[in-house]
């Protein structure tokens, strides 16, 4: 009789938990916490940008400080030619600078879709300065199981349609509220390209990737791997960083 | 008198006469044959421009520059009524837009040129376009050159993507196919060039009724929030290039006609010195220097007219047989000038008569200047054949 309630007791067990799982998952809530565990009001980072155009590859080191979503500071520290390249956001213009040519170049309008130093990412890619979960509406599409763990997908579609990409798809899980894959579509609904977050590790009482490996899904053998090395929160940051006068030698 | 004696002694001259007349003969010919040549790569550079390309003139957006692809975007707006209501033979609906083809890993960037079907005034071969008139659905028809087929390794019914942004910069891609490979005589339209229709590029760019520039058969006078650029504007480099190229020309044929005139001096300058004595006699005989002169100068005179006269009898054949087959320019097809057929001969009565002139006037002049030195010749002197050392 015991064994046939412990039996029943695990059944139950099973039948509560898959149930929990089919639960539909708030989306735009889901959105919002993974938001608010990647944004932070300061960032240093320390990382390499690895661009394989499937001929070569090359690693650039770079150091970064953000301020919010508006403001950023790069500066290249390898290799020898790119050294001392650097780069400065705020709002919705960037600044380009070389050592070489000792200039300062506004990068804006139709420019920001170029390329950014070969890589997969176009300036304006690197640019996005709006919360995910503010510029996007999710709508949940169900479970799936991706590497290993159950994972939720999202559709998210622009708020507004001058949104570069119109529809995303990301693959979240939600008990850790943080996104492990993501496709971004043409309006056609072409896939055009793909960011995986990898090794994800708690910094601080945050989640982060150790790596983004990005893809031109219209290119083949190409990718661009963004390897964090060192990530602090809540640093202070000097203003003259975001100030036009850093960009010399 | 002269002219009698004059042709005599020409003809006494024998082989060196010959060859005065003929070198000038054939740098007359040369002279004719160069700059009608120039004159038919232009004519036909320039028409090649005009039924592809420029038109009568373009009517379009207020700063808006084909080198400057990022700006092209920026650069549209719906044709005005003025203009939409012209004939298909009057005007030319064209936009143009940023895109980008993926071929092979490789990305190409393309002018997406979009162009009324139903337009007559210009002559593109876009009839596999005419036939595609639904909507735009999973795939772009699109048409392109044979120089971007080459370059690009395009052929007919190849797919591949497409990408672009809309109206208010939301990126989009599509398959784009291939209809048709179509042979564009102007480089300018063909290379980097995806040809569509014009409401298919409207459609995927959202971009109702917008357009670039309006081709015209000329200026229609003002429209609103339009510009109208005429030909020279539009052709400007293609003419400086001519220009040049004419200045080229000239400068050449001034270095033959030099070689010629040197020639003819020398001739005119020995026959002087080795005839000293008959020119003696002649004064003995009461001829004055100015008719001893004249006499030279018409000898001298009678080799530009002997020349014209074999220029004729030699160039008409020759024309006429290089008008049958025409100059092979197919080398000039990887650079951007605006010709890609054999070009002919186009001659100008009077540019050729002007250069005729100026051959046979310098002849004269060189035949005159060395023999000005008898005028101050002693009758005994010349006699002894010591007047002139």
């Amino acid at each position: 009789m015991l064994n046939r309630f412990a039996r029943f007791l695990v059944f139950f067990i099973l039948l509560a938990q898959s149930v929990a799982c089919a639960e539909e998952v708030d989306a735009q809530k889901l959105l919002e916490e993974i938001d608010a565990n990647l944004w932070a009001d300061t960032k240093h980072i320390q990382g390499r940008l690895i661009i394989d155009n499937g001929r070569r590859v090359r690693e650039l080191k770079q150091e970064t400080w953000m301020e919010g979503v508006t403001k950023s500071y790069s500066r290249y520290l390898s290799p020898a030619r790119e050294r001392g390249t650097k780069m400065l956001k705020v709002k919705n213009k960037l600044w380009l600078y070389t050592p070489q040519t000792d200039r300062k170049i506004l990068i804006s309008g139709h420019l920001l879709r170029q390329s950014m130093m070969g890589s997969d990412l176009s300036y304006e890619d690197m640019m996005e300065d709006v919360k995910v979960s503010r510029a996007y509406l999710a709508t949940f599409e169900g479970y799936v199981e991706y590497e290993g763990q159950q994972t939720a997908i999202l559709t998210l579609k622009a708020r507004k349609p001058n949104s570069t990409y119109q529809t995303r798809k990301i693959w979240a899980d939600p008990v850790r509220y943080v996104v492990l894959k993501e496709i971004r579509f043409a309006k056609s609904g072409k896939p055009l390209k793909q960011v995986k977050y990898l090794d994800y590790v708690p910094i601080d009482d945050r989640l982060f990737p150790r790596q983004m490996v990005f893809r031109d899904l219209l290119k083949t053998d190409t990718k661009t791997t963004y390897a964090f090395d060192l990530i602090e929160f809540g640093v202070d940051i000097p203003s003259r960083y975001f100030s036009q006068s850093i960009l010399k030698r | 008198m002269i002219l009698k004696v004059a042709l005599r002694n020409f003809a006494g001259q024998g082989m060196r006469a010959f060859l005065n007349v003929s070198v000038t003969a054939l740098i007359i010919i040369a002279t004719i044959f160069s700059l009608s040549l120039l004159n038919g790569f232009q004519a036909q550079a320039l028409k090649n421009l005009s039924t592809t390309d420029v038109g009568g003139g373009h009517y379009r957006v207020p700063g808006f520059d084909i080198m400057s692809p990022t700006d092209w975007e920026d650069l549209t707006q719906e044709v005005p009524r003025q203009l939409s209501q012209f004939k298909h033979n009057e005007k030319a609906e064209v936009l143009v837009q940023q895109g980008q083809l993926f071929i092979n890993n490789r990305m190409f960037p393309v002018q997406l040129r979009g162009v009324e079907m139903g337009q007559q005034l210009l002559d593109l071969p876009m009839d596999h376009l005419l036939r595609r008139q639904q909507p735009v659905a999973d795939s772009v028809p699109i048409i392109i050159g044979t120089q971007m087929s080459r370059k690009s390794k395009l052929k007919v019914g190849d797919q591949v993507v497409m990408k672009w942004r809309d109206k208010h910069g939301a990126v989009d891609a599509l398959d784009a196919e291939v209809v048709d490979v179509v042979p564009l005589v102007n480089p300018r339209v063909d290379e980097g060039v995806a040809w569509l229709r014009l409401d298919h590029l409207r459609q995927i760019t959202l971009r109702s009724k917008e357009i670039t520039w309006v081709v015209v058969e000329g200026n229609r006078g003002k429209v609103e929030g339009l510009e109208f650029i005429d030909t020279d504007y539009l052709m400007r480099d293609l003419l400086a290039l001519l220009a040049n190229d004419r200045r080229n020309t000239r400068l050449i044929i001034g270095i033959l006609l030099m070689l010629a005139a040197i020639s003819v001096f020398n001739t005119q300058y020995l026959n002087i010195f080795k005839r000293q004595k008959e020119i003696g006699t002649l004064m003995a005989m009461g001829m004055t220097p100015n008719q001893i002169i004249r006499l030279f100068t018409v000898e001298g005179g009678l080799a530009a007219v002997g020349a014209v006269l074999m220029a004729v009898v030699l160039g008409i054949p020759f024309f006429a047989w290089f008008q049958i087959s025409g100059f092979d320019v197919s080398h000039l097809s990887g650079t951007g000038i605006p010709v890609r057929e054999n070009i002919f001969l186009e001659f100008n009565v009077r540019e050729i008569a002007t250069a005729v002139s100026i051959i046979v006037g310098l002849m004269i002049l060189v035949a005159w200047w060395p023999v000005r030195r008898i005028s101050n010749l002693e009758p005994t002197q010349a006699l002894r054949g010591r007047g002139i050392t």
